[in-house]
């Protein structure tokens, strides 16, 4: 290598001497948390209002660390002669952390958006049964789940947007139609039609202002079984 | 096995003695043991005792759906996960006929590379912490940290990314995520230096190293030696030049095939680093790519059940420590008849049989440090 003694010394000494007027990089965890990206898998945040105990994410997770018990819950008919509803009820929905592999792919399976990542990572225990969350802990968790970062400009469109936007696209076309074609005499007024649509028509209300006879009856027929039910519920109607 | 030959005055015979390194010992990186027998303090035999951290891997993969079975086999070795996943996708694409999404093949090169220099840094540092020098190791997870950011902005973990999907990625790339990726791709390039000339040109760690642990090509070709290790002995192989995957074929005239001929430590510590270097570039020939292509999706709509048809085939690709392959057998169930694991340190540890005897306890730990071996994936 080199004639001089301690040359490799030196050499050492002057990175050193550079890292030395440098920053360090090193961060002081308790005092400074880290930044974490929106995607970062920290923990499992559970949006119990849209679970519809549909057992999915049980089924498919890979070690089965999920454990989920419900019962069946009867409501009677809401008008004479209609029939009565049955419904799941949450009573447990666990996850044991120590089993957990992080995956992600119960979060992925999930068809009501119940499940979702959060970048929260501040929950060791000293002992592993305490690993195990239960529901409460696990809603609690929904506050730290930030929204979804926005995608590279070459990306697809997310498919939740596509589904907006493929929505909005209906009823503008529909509206169209339906200012071209003279006004049905038994038109009921939009406005009646407006709540019940949910909330990609409410991204379509100034759009959608002629009215449609076959759209608004739609809509009222949609609104009635709702009086007596959460949200909840109206997701679970639409499970396939 | 333990022959004691107990000699007149003590300096007639030698005595043998049975040493165990492991399975708890730092310098094998988890739970491998090996037993030496000593002739004073040269090693006549070595056997590498493994198994300690058997998880059945290939078992476990005949009762999970694809898409769990990427979950698995991303753990095995845990320095290269994606490019683990990436086996099991390509095996399972191949036997569907799935034709992938071009941004999502040019983003799982992009992220293959990425996952090179990872290994890579994290082998560039604990060599030399294994010899005696502490500083390295500090510079190398630095370094990785810069990458493991990018790594978790894209795919939310740090080691096991899960990101790959039958037919594409999980999700396409944040926005600016490219920007990013460039400037840790750049930070880690420019600091690159302190392994060329702080280690590698480091007196101390070359007189340990050369002449050290020399492996001929013989011993490679019969112990299906591969990656750095069997490239350092001028076995000019690499899947991804040879039998190109991803989009490896286009990149040709990045990519290169690092190879040196003397076959000791020395050899292949510069065979990684230089390697390393070739990832580096990779990645920013992927990026340059990456922004000519034109907006599409990064993955396929699959069934609610996804089947492989009957048949079988078998998916290499050249992952960071050598050649890892999935041998696919399907029954057209959802998950694997079988799934056989061909993973590269399994047989990389092996030839410590061949490359140990003769050598000196001193330098034990040099030459199993330079066989870059992660012990999951040697015990599967």
């Amino acid at each position: 290598m080199s004639p001089i003694p301690g040359h490799g010394l030196a050499k050492g000494l002057a990175v050193t001497l550079r890292t030395m007027t440098r920053r360090t990089v090193t961060q002081q965890y308790p005092e400074t948390l880290p930044e974490l990206p929106p995607r970062s898998r920290g923990v499992i945040g559970l949006f119990e209002e849209n679970c519809t105990v549909c057992m999915l994410c049980a089924r498919e997770c890979p070690d089965w660390c999920i454990y989920i018990d419900s019962h069946k819950e009867t409501t009677p008919a809401a008008a004479p002669g209609g029939r009565e509803r049955s419904r799941n009820v949450l009573d447990r929905f666990a996850i044991d952390f120590s089993l957990c592999m992080y995956c992600g792919i119960c979060i992925e399976v999930c068809p009501f958006d119940a499940l979702f990542w959060s970048p929260e990572f501040e929950y060791a225990e000293t002992d592993i049964r305490e690993l195990t969350h239960e529901r409460d802990t696990l809603r609690e968790w929904m506050w730290t789940v930030p929204p979804p970062p926005a995608l590279d400009p070459a990306a697809e469109e997310p498919k939740e947007l596509a589904a907006a936007r493929k929505s909005v696209d209906k009823l503008a076309a529909e509206a169209r139609v339906a200012v071209q074609a003279p006004p049905a005499p038994a038109a009921q007024p939009a406005s009646a039609a407006q709540p019940a649509k949910g909330a990609t028509a409410a991204t379509d209300a100034n759009t959608k202002d002629a009215t449609d006879p076959k759209d608004a009856t739609a809509a009222k027929d949609a609104t009635e079984p709702k009086d007596d039910k959460g949200p909840k519920d109206d997701k679970g109607g639409e499970r396939p | 096995m333990t022959q004691t030959t107990v000699g007149i005055g003590g300096a007639a015979e030698g005595t043998d003695m049975v040493l165990n390194i492991g399975p708890q010992h730092p310098s094998t990186h988890g739970v491998l043991r090996l037993r030496l027998v000593l002739d004073g303090e040269r090693i006549s035999s070595a056997e590498p005792v493994i198994g300690y951290m058997h998880r059945g891997a290939e078992k476990l993969f005949e009762a999970r759906d694809y898409r769990q079975i990427i979950m698995l086999a991303n753990r095995h070795d845990w320095l290269s996960a994606f490019s683990n996943e990436l086996g099991v996708v390509l095996a399972v694409e191949r036997m569907l006929g799935m034709e992938v999404p071009e941004r999502a093949v040019w983003t799982r090169t992009l992220l293959a590379e990425l996952n090179r220099a990872l290994n890579h840094l994290m082998f560039l540092g604990s060599y030399p912490l294994e010899l005696g020098g502490m500083t390295p190791v500090f510079h190398a997870f630095r370094e990785r940290e810069e990458l493991q950011t990018v790594m978790e902005e894209i795919s939310g973990g740090r080691m096991h990314y899960m990101f790959n999907r039958v037919g594409g990625l999980k999700e396409d790339m944040p926005a600016g995520w490219t920007g990013r990726a460039r400037q840790a791709v750049a930070a880690v390039r420019g600091r690159m230096d302190v392994f060329d000339k702080l280690v590698l040109g480091n007196e101390i760690f070359r007189a340990r190293t050369r002449g050290v642990g020399v492996l001929d090509r013989r011993t490679v070709h019969a112990y299906g030696v591969s990656g750095p290790v069997a490239r350092a002995c001028g076995t000019d192989f690499d899947l991804r030049r040879d039998e190109p995957y991803l989009a490896y074929g286009e990149l040709a005239d990045v990519l290169k095939v690092v190879t040196r001929e003397e076959g000791d430590c020395l050899a292949r510590f510069e065979c990684l680093l230089e390697q390393t270097h070739n990832a580096l570039d990779l990645a920013d020939a992927c990026l340059d790519r990456l922004a000519e292509l034109p907006p599409g999706p990064v993955n396929q709509r699959l069934p609610k059940v996804l089947k492989a048809p009957e048949g079988a085939t078998y998916a290499w690709t050249e992952n960071p420590l050598g050649v890892n392959g999935y041998y696919l057998v399907s029954k057209g169930e959802k998950t694997p008849y079988r799934l056989k694991l061909r993973s590269a340190s399994f047989n990389n540890v092996q030839v410590l049989t061949e490359l140990l005897p003769g050598t000196l306890v001193a330098d034990m730990v040099a030459i199993l440090g330079s066989l870059f071996f992660v012990v999951g994936d040697v015990d599967k």
